[in-house]
Parts: structure tokens; sequence; C-alpha cells
């Protein structure tokens, strides 16, 4: 019994995936602590789902696929700010519009040249078989994010709090915001070969939303959130050599239910501990 | 002339193509209506967290012998509904609950699929499958997206009010919380409605596109709405034939060509247009000097 829960050690592609899964799950859970208190978690599906014709392209260019990647994520990123400037549209609107343009260019691509490139893997994810120079970028991508996260995130959280105080001691706040979004885009980049597109939104949502329900500092935020986000990632990896797949489901899965688990037992945001101040204010007032 | 009509005519002696072009529309249309109303609330993305969440119910039903319709049907208004519950339930933003419940349960939905035998091909799911869609599917299509449209087209009105004016809307006695799951239900039937067509990472674009371009080209509803109808359908066909001309996939083209117009329609406006805009300035900056 125990031997054969110890198989997937055994595997060198198991402990990759286990390893880079873990690795890209905590730096998106970093950066999750931001964007869910901004409310700009749809930003980090619109990118996730704008990089997949730099994708494409890279990969039937040959080019490393992160650069491809990238150059769309910039752009989709751009095409958002310029079309929301000239129209009295609603911002949600427009994400909209401009992320799905570019994921239909990508499909266009792909469904014209099916042979260079395997839409499923990018969509989906499929780190169980990521070659090693794939496996050497998500890896460079994911430290450098998570370098200039450990260096910068006082100076991002002050500007995200407060932008008044930030501006005052003297931080840029437009410059520290590109800065942000620029890890985003690298993090979704990243992220797009553990789970794949669709389920890049849940690594950089879904541990900072529940440690939100465990904590009101947010240092402790921060730690919680990527302890979460790196554990489930290395468990989901873990747990998908027994299914056989669908690792990025596995990941997002068991994110989910962690988060249901705080939602319900957090000790002072969680609906019981609601619903025991209503029961005791009642007694009280009785 | 003739390299037109033959651009036109061809495909069209194809059966296939012709049921293709029949849900094109139906779904194109269905989806422009309901789009309006999407737009002008701020529920644009409701859409693309509605049909991510509909996998887990079309593989549940289709282990279960249901029809897939009633599985996708259910996972779609569950996913709408358990999102407001836990909003309202807790202090997480709305837009992070909305991700978090959709991304959960298209992750649910992908891991059931390697776990569960199904005759349902995934990438069918992803990217819609128009090409192959069957005259039962059509008549279901009818059926569903004719559902929908008729509770959006006749409560049309109420709905307006109500997101503009709730309070005034509460006041005159309309039942708001009927009016807004009305109209999740019509959302989650037109989302199924319009799987075949686009597929589930795409049908977001068909919910806000067409609504986009009414927005920019009206300052009326009702002529909102007929701009949009009208987009929606020709972007279905023209997408559409050129996709059997290019061989590529029918959802992408569909999508780009309504993109295509809302370029347009972004630059040339009438009123709202960049260039209108720009004529506009101006005017002014003349008058002023």
């Amino acid at each position: 019994m125990m031997t054969e829960l110890l198989v997937p050690f055994a595997y060198e592609y198991m402990l990759k995936a286990m390893f880079i899964s873990a690795l890209v799950g905590g730096v998106c859970a970093f950066l999750s602590a931001f964007l869910m208190l901004k409310g700009w978690s749809l930003m980090g599906d619109a990118l996730a789902h704008s990089v997949v014709p730099g994708v494409a392209a890279a990969y039937m260019l040959h080019l490393p696929y992160a650069v491809g990647a990238f150059i769309t994520g910039l752009l989709a990123a751009g095409g958002m700010a310029f079309v929301r400037q000239v129209t009295t549209l609603r911002e949600d609107a427009v994400i909209g519009i401009v992320f799905t343009a570019f994921f239909a260019v990508g499909l266009l691509m792909v469904s014209i040249n099916p042979v260079a490139v395997n839409i499923q893997s990018i969509v989906l994810g499929n780190i169980l078989a990521i070659d090693d120079e794939d496996a050497i970028q998500v890896a460079i991508i994911s430290v450098v994010a998570l370098a200039v996260l450990l260096a910068r995130w006082k100076d991002l959280m002050l500007v995200f709090f407060d932008e008044t105080h930030a501006r005052a001691i003297g931080l840029s706040p437009i410059r520290l915001k590109i800065l942000f979004f620029m890890l985003l885009a690298a993090c979704t980049v990243a992220a797009l070969q553990t789970v794949g597109a669709c389920l890049v939104i849940a690594m950089v949502v879904t541990p900072g939303a529940t440690a939100y329900l465990l904590t009101d500092r947010f240092g402790r935020l921060l730690v919680i959130s990527v302890v979460m986000g790196a554990v489930t990632a290395f468990i989901g990896a873990y747990l998908s050599y027994f299914i056989d797949g669908a690792t990025g489901g596995v990941i997002v899965v068991l994110q989910t239910l962690v988060f249901l688990a705080a939602f319900v037992f957090a000790p002072r945001h969680g609906i019981l501990a609601a619903r025991r101040v209503v029961r005791a204010s009642q007694v009280t007032a009785a | 002339m003739s390299l037109l009509t033959d651009w036109l005519i061809v495909p069209l002696q194809f059966p296939f193509m012709l049921r293709a072009l029949l849900i094109a529309v139906v779904a194109g249309a269905c989806c422009a209506v309901l789009s309006c109303h999407l737009v002008l609330r701020g529920w644009s993305l409701m859409g693309d967290a509605v049909a991510h969440a509909v996998l887990p119910g079309i593989v549940l039903a289709s282990v279960a012998g249901l029809p897939l319709v009633v599985g996708a049907f259910a996972a779609g208004l569950f996913c709408a509904v358990s999102t407001g519950w836990i909003q309202a339930n807790s202090r997480v933003k709305s837009d992070t609950v909305m991700g978090i419940v959709y991304a959960g349960m298209f992750g649910l939905g992908l891991v059931l699929l390697t776990r569960i035998e199904t005759d349902q091909h995934v990438m069918h799911v992803l990217f819609g499958n128009i090409l192959g869609v069957s005259t039962g599917d059509i008549l279901e299509t009818l059926l569903l997206g004719g559902l929908s449209l008729g509770f959006v087209l006749i409560r049309g009105r109420d709905l307006m009010l109500q997101a503009f004016d709730p309070t005034h809307a509460r006041a005159i006695g309309l039942n708001t919380g009927l009016l807004r799951y009305g109209l999740l239900t019509a959302l989650s039937l037109t989302i199924v409605v319009s799987i075949k067509a686009v597929g589930v990472i795409l049908i977001v674009a068909m919910l806000i596109a067409p609504g986009a371009i009414g927005y920019l080209i009206a300052d009326r509803f009702e002529r909102m709405l007929l701009t949009a109808v009208a987009s929606a359908v020709a972007s279905g066909v023209v997408g559409t034939l050129v996709s059997f001309h290019l061989d590529a996939s029918p959802g992408a083209c569909i999508v780009l060509t309504q993109a295509t117009i809302f370029a347009l329609v972004l630059v040339l406006a009438p009123k709202r247009g960049l260039l209108a805009t720009r004529r506009r300035m101006g005017l002014l900056a003349r008058q002023a000097s």
C-alpha cells in the first residue's frame, strides 16, 4: 500500500511536474493576494486567454513559447486600455470583447495549421508531458517573478491600499501598476503550462481569497496564500498520476475545496462563525 | 460577379452547411438579444462563468443517460446561483467568487472526463461542433432558444427598468427576484443552445460583442436590440461561410467577424465612434478660438 503511494516519486517526469506545479502555484498565489483585493480577478482570466495566439505562433516558428505569449499578452492589455479609453462601454464588456478576439485568432491559426500545435495542451495544460525546454522557461519565469515580488511587495501593497500615501513617500503608482501587470502576465504564462488557459484564473484568485477569509493581516494573508497555492499544486500534480491526467483540473478542484472549507469553517469570517455571532446577539437581546 | 455567387452558392449545396448556418443564425440572434441586457447591466462576464461551468453537467448527464442540455442547464444555473449565495455570505469580492466557482466547476468537469468514459468529445464542448449538428439538434436549438428569447423579449421593459432603477422597479410591484433569476435562466438556456455553434470558451464573445455594437450605434434600446441582432446574424452567416472556404474553425471565424464589426463601429459609429468624437472636438476647438 505504502509503496503504491510512493510510486509517483519514482518517476522523473512526475517529480518535475510536482515541483514545477508547486513553484508556479506559489508564485500565482502570491500575486492572487493583490489581484483579488483590487477586484481585478478577471484580468487574469482575460490575459490567460489572450496569450493563446502568441503561444501558437511561437510553436509554429519554433521560438520559445514564453516570448510569443508575453508579446500577445501585452498587446491584449494595451488593446483593452485603448478601447476602454475611447468608449463609454463598461470595463467588463471591453475586457470580454478583446480577450475573446485574441483567443479566436489563436484558434483560427491552429485550425488552419493543426500539425504544429496541440491546442488541447494550451487550453487544458499538460504538465505531465512538458518537455525540458518548456519546463526551464516556466522555472525561470516563476523564479524571476517571485524575486521581484519578494523585493517589491511592500511597495505594491502601499500603492494598492493607499495611493495618496504611496505617492507622498515617493513611489510611482503608475510604474508599480505596470510592474504588477507585467508580473501578472508572467505568472499567467507560467501557469498556462501547468493548468491550461481555462483554469489559470483559479491559480491567480483562489488562494488569495481563501487566505482573505482566514486572516485580517496582509503579511499573514500572503504567507497562507503562498503555502496553500504551492501545497495544493504539489498534491494536485501528485494525485493526477493516479487518475492518469487532468493535472490542472485536479489542482483547481483541490483549491476550490480548500476555499469552500474556509468559507464554511473560517474562525471569524466563515458562515458558521457568522451564524454563531447572530445567535449570540439574539441571546443577549432576549 | 459569378465569383461572388459561387463563393456564396457552393457551400449551400451541402446539407451540413445549411444546418450549420441555421444554428449560427439562431444561436447568434438569441445571444444578441441577451447581450444587450448583459452589457447594460455589467453582467458581461457572467456569461463566461456560466459557459465554463456547464462542463461537469454535460459529463454527468451523459453518464446518467439524460439529455445533455438538462445537465448543462442545471450546472449553469447552479454556478450562477451559488456564486450569488457565496458572495452574499462572505467578504470576498463578486468577481473573485465568480472566478473561483466557475474555475472549480470547469476543473471538476475535466477530472470527471478523464475518469468517466463518455461519448462527449471534450474538444467539441470547448470549441463547438457546428458542422456536425443533426436535425434533432436543430429542433432543440429552436425550442430552447425560442423559450429564452420569448422571456427576454416579453419582459424586456421590466428587465430594463430593474437594471436602471431597482428601487423604482420594486416600488411599482415588479418581482425583482423573479426577473433576476429569469434572466439567469434565459442566459443558461442560451449558452446551452450556443455550445454547438462556438463552444464554451467563445460563447462569451457572442454574449458581449453584439450588445456592445448596438450600444455604440443606437441611442434607443429598441434600436440597440435590432442592431445587435442584425450584426450577430450577419456575423453568423459570414463567419460560417468564411470558415468553409478557409477550412478553419467556424467558432473562431464567427467570433472574429463580430470582433471586426465591433472594431469598425468603434471607429466609424455616427455619434460615438472615434472619428465622430474627434470631429466634434475639432469643431469645439474652432468655436472656442
